[in-house]
């Protein structure tokens, strides 16, 4: 089956009620935000790589300004923040980035003989399926496992990207409207607040 | 403040500092040797403040294994001081509907995770906090089946518990009411229980209504499920009313209306109406002994300076891998060799499916349907057995966990997210066996603290295996008997047990029945490290139960003394 589409603007407008707490509005406003990013850690070729990474990974030509998800990991990394568990067979969170990066540009050099970040959409695709494969060329991958690395990757990705507001729009999660509680609880059966898929 | 005192005479204290500089190591070496030649004074630690007298118990972590205790023993008159490492907040004002800011909630220092089956920590199973892991469990609360304590003797595989389950049934009795469980009028799989749950069942979301339907048609019974969320307002006596759920969805990011039973809405404040003192933000790191091997003090960091607490009697209750991470660091409670030995987790696979219907699975309590004909499956070809049950899902989490299962990336995965809305899943929670090759270690990795971390070895054993792949199976035609598409499966390890088991020797065990450990005698573990075996049902219930028990077996002890 075909997934739902839900209409734009529906967390934005929750956001703007008293049907979500102050917490909450507090947690998720600051995201909606699009002022420019300066990285923290990595150095600017690096943070471009990632963001380039990212692009690919969460590809949005819908909209005119993209979630940015590199700030997200950049700003972890600078503070050693971590979320409590690592795979033993990956090194630490800053240099297994640092090092799957760059494995990420060696698979570019080997298949086109230039660095990720140049290359079109469409190669920059197919050096990904190399990644999540693990058959990527280059000699990172010798100290660092490309599966965990691209499970990690991905997984941290995928957080940043679904805590932002825009994306919870784009599924129609509005469980952040948190002041009233929810009796609609059976299959098919909304609240108010609840949008439908289009 | 008192007078600064100097570290009586015989205190061990055996945190090594950390050395990296291969150098000063060796020269450090050459010292000890010529110091164990000479008989020249040993240099004492830097004296600590010593904030309050000796008090009788000081009680390590209040998630569950702490806190129940830690009322009891105030209940007794005793003076008592919880030492917790996380902050204490307020959920009403605090706590956010949004799974990234509620990070806090979490254990984040970093473990290592190592074997086959690695096992995630963080917002998996480990909690910080006033209120310690309860703050973020699901509040699902089963009880353990009598079998669940006996598995070697029926099975011949596993062990069994030092004690039956008549030893903890007067304390689910009372924790079911004290907490406010949830839950069905007649249990279908314990008939024979003396009282029912105080409160009705919280309604069925639209995983559970699913799972209940497919169920029904495949002859597979089930019930609304035990959970410690109150479906009405409820008294309780030292901390008033709590407010009844509101189906929020959230339970497992932290509840902000008190309906869920976390610790820090029920004993904590319980234990401070009888005196108790918690200490927030206390991250302990030493414990001290005299020169019999008793425990004078504690020693933790709280912000940003040393103290120590002296007590009569310690109680560890820092879950399964903090508590044996404490023991080994101050070379305590080692001689029968357990300690860290025989880590377990939960199977807690996953199966999840997309539905034509509208399922929103952010609303209800998550885990509102349960089944435990699973308990001893008739064709099963493992020991011991599961339950299975309707799970709700927060999309953070959902999307998280998906990725690391489908691998899906571009396009497709946002595609695939868009069905968030019309997803729902079950899982199972099954025992689990101790093996020698799950343990937890020291690693030579040190913390931002300057404390080695845990290296955690899980490797699910044949037994685990087999029981998932009979689980994945049914749990299929669950879904697919539902009418569910784009079925997948996603094999995880909840929970952390073991690690300072329980039992009836101090050569393989470390704590004996009472939860006392057998080579200190003024120590006493309460947790999740303690279970000698994982139990086929979630633990927050029995570790309660442990925690109620272990109060009262020493307030025996004691009582004993003084006649």
């Amino acid at each position: 089956m075909s997934s739902p589409h839900y209409p734009e603007g529906t967390v934005r407008a929750l956001l703007q009620t008293d049907l979500v707490t102050e917490a909450t509005k507090a947690a998720l406003l600051p995201r909606l935000q699009t002022t420019p990013y300066t990285p923290q850690l990595f150095d600017a070729s690096t943070y471009e790589l990632l963001r380039a990474v990212a692009a690919c990974i969460y590809p949005q030509p819908e909209r005119e300004y993209p979630i940015e998800l590199a700030p997200v990991i950049d700003k972890r990394l600078a503070e050693g923040d971590s979320d409590g568990w690592r795979y033993d067979v990956m090194p630490p969170d800053r240099e297994a980035y640092r090092v799957g990066l760059g494995g990420i540009n060696q698979a570019a050099e080997a298949m086109y003989q230039q660095p990720f970040v140049v290359l079109a959409r469409d190669q920059q695709n197919l050096v990904m399926e190399a990644v999540a494969a693990g058959t990527a060329a280059g000699t990172n991958w010798q100290r660092l496992p490309i599966d965990r690395f691209f499970e990690e990757l991905l997984a941290e990705l995928t957080e940043a990207y679904y805590s932002h507001p825009l994306a919870q729009e784009e599924i129609g999660y509005v469980g952040m409207a948190d002041v009233p509680g929810w009796s609609h609880l059976e299959p098919n059966q909304l609240e108010p607040r609840e949008p439908e898929a289009l | 403040m008192p007078d600064e005192e100097v570290l009586e005479e015989g205190v061990l204290n055996p945190i090594k500092p950390e050395i990296q500089d291969p150098l000063l190591k060796s020269i450090l070496a050459e010292d000890e040797e010529f110091a164990a030649a000479s008989p020249v004074e040993l240099e004492q630690s830097a004296p600590l403040p010593d904030p309050v007298d000796e008090v009788d118990c000081v009680v390590i972590g209040t998630g569950a294994g702490g806190a129940p205790l830690l009322a009891r023993l105030a209940m007794a008159g005793l003076k008592v001081v919880a030492l917790e490492a996380g902050p204490r907040r307020d959920p009403t004002k605090e706590y956010a509907t949004d799974e990234k800011a509620q990070h806090f909630l979490f254990w984040n220092d970093e473990r290592l995770s190592a074997g086959k089956t690695p096992v995630a920590f963080g917002n998996n199973n480990s909690g910080t906090g006033v209120g310690g892991s309860t703050l973020h469990y699901t509040a699902y609360t089963p009880r353990a089946h009598r079998g669940d304590l006996s598995l070697f003797t029926d099975f011949g595989k596993g062990v069994d518990w030092p004690f039956g389950i008549e030893e903890l049934e007067p304390y689910y009795e009372e924790l079911e009411h004290f907490l406010g469980v949830s839950g069905p009028a007649s249990y279908p799989w314990d008939p024979n229980r003396r009282k029912s749950y105080p409160l009705a069942p919280l309604p069925l979301n639209g995983a559970a209504l699913l799972m209940q339907k497919a169920c029904a048609d495949l002859g597979i019974r089930t019930s609304p499920a035990a959970n410690a969320a109150l479906s009405a307002r409820y008294y309780q006596e030292g901390i008033g009313w709590r407010e009844a759920c509101t189906n929020r969805g959230f339970c497992q990011a932290g509840c902000n209306r008190g309906a869920k039973a976390s610790m820090d809405v029920t004993f904590l404040p319980l234990a401070e109406s009888y005196g108790a003192e918690i200490r927030s933000d206390a991250f302990v790191t030493e414990i001290e002994r005299d020169a019999q091997g008793r425990i004078t003090a504690v020693v933790y960091e709280q912000y940003g300076e040393q103290k120590r607490q002296r007590c009569r009697h310690l109680f560890l209750c820092a879950g399964a891998v903090e508590t044996p991470r404490l023991l080994l660091l101050n070379e305590l409670a080692l001689t029968s060799g357990q300690v860290g030995k025989n880590f377990m987790a939960h199977p807690g696979m996953q199966v999840w499916g997309t539905f034509a219907n509208d399922i929103r699975p952010y609303k209800g309590i998550p885990g509102g349907l349960i089944s435990e004909d699973t308990h001893r499956p008739a064709d099963a070809d493992f020991v011991g057995g599961y339950l299975l049950q309707s799970i709700g899902v927060m999309p953070v989490t959902f999307a998280s966990q998906m990725v690391r299962q489908r691998k899906l990336w571009g396009q497709p995965l946002r595609d695939y997210m868009r069905n968030y809305n019309h997803v729902a899943g079950i899982n199972i929670l099954g025992d689990c066996l101790p093996h020698q090759s799950n343990f937890l270690e020291l690693a030579e990795e040190k913390d931002a603290r300057g404390l080695p971390k845990p290296r955690v070895h899980f490797s699910a054993q044949e037994n685990e295996q087999r029981m998932n792949t009979h689980a994945e199976k049914l749990m299929r035609q669950i879904w697919q008997a539902a009418g569910a598409q784009d079925i997948w499966a996603f094999e995880r390890y909840a929970h952390t047990i073991g690690t300072a088991r329980m039992g009836l020797s101090g050569d393989d065990a470390v704590v004996n029945a009472d939860g006392r450990a057998f080579d200190v005698p003024n120590l006493y573990i309460c947790d999740n490290s303690v279970f000698p075996s994982a139990l086929s049902v979630n633990p927050a219930l029995t570790i309660m139960a442990l925690s109620l028990r272990t109060a009262d077996k020493f307030l025996a002890a004691q009582q004993r003394l003084d006649r």
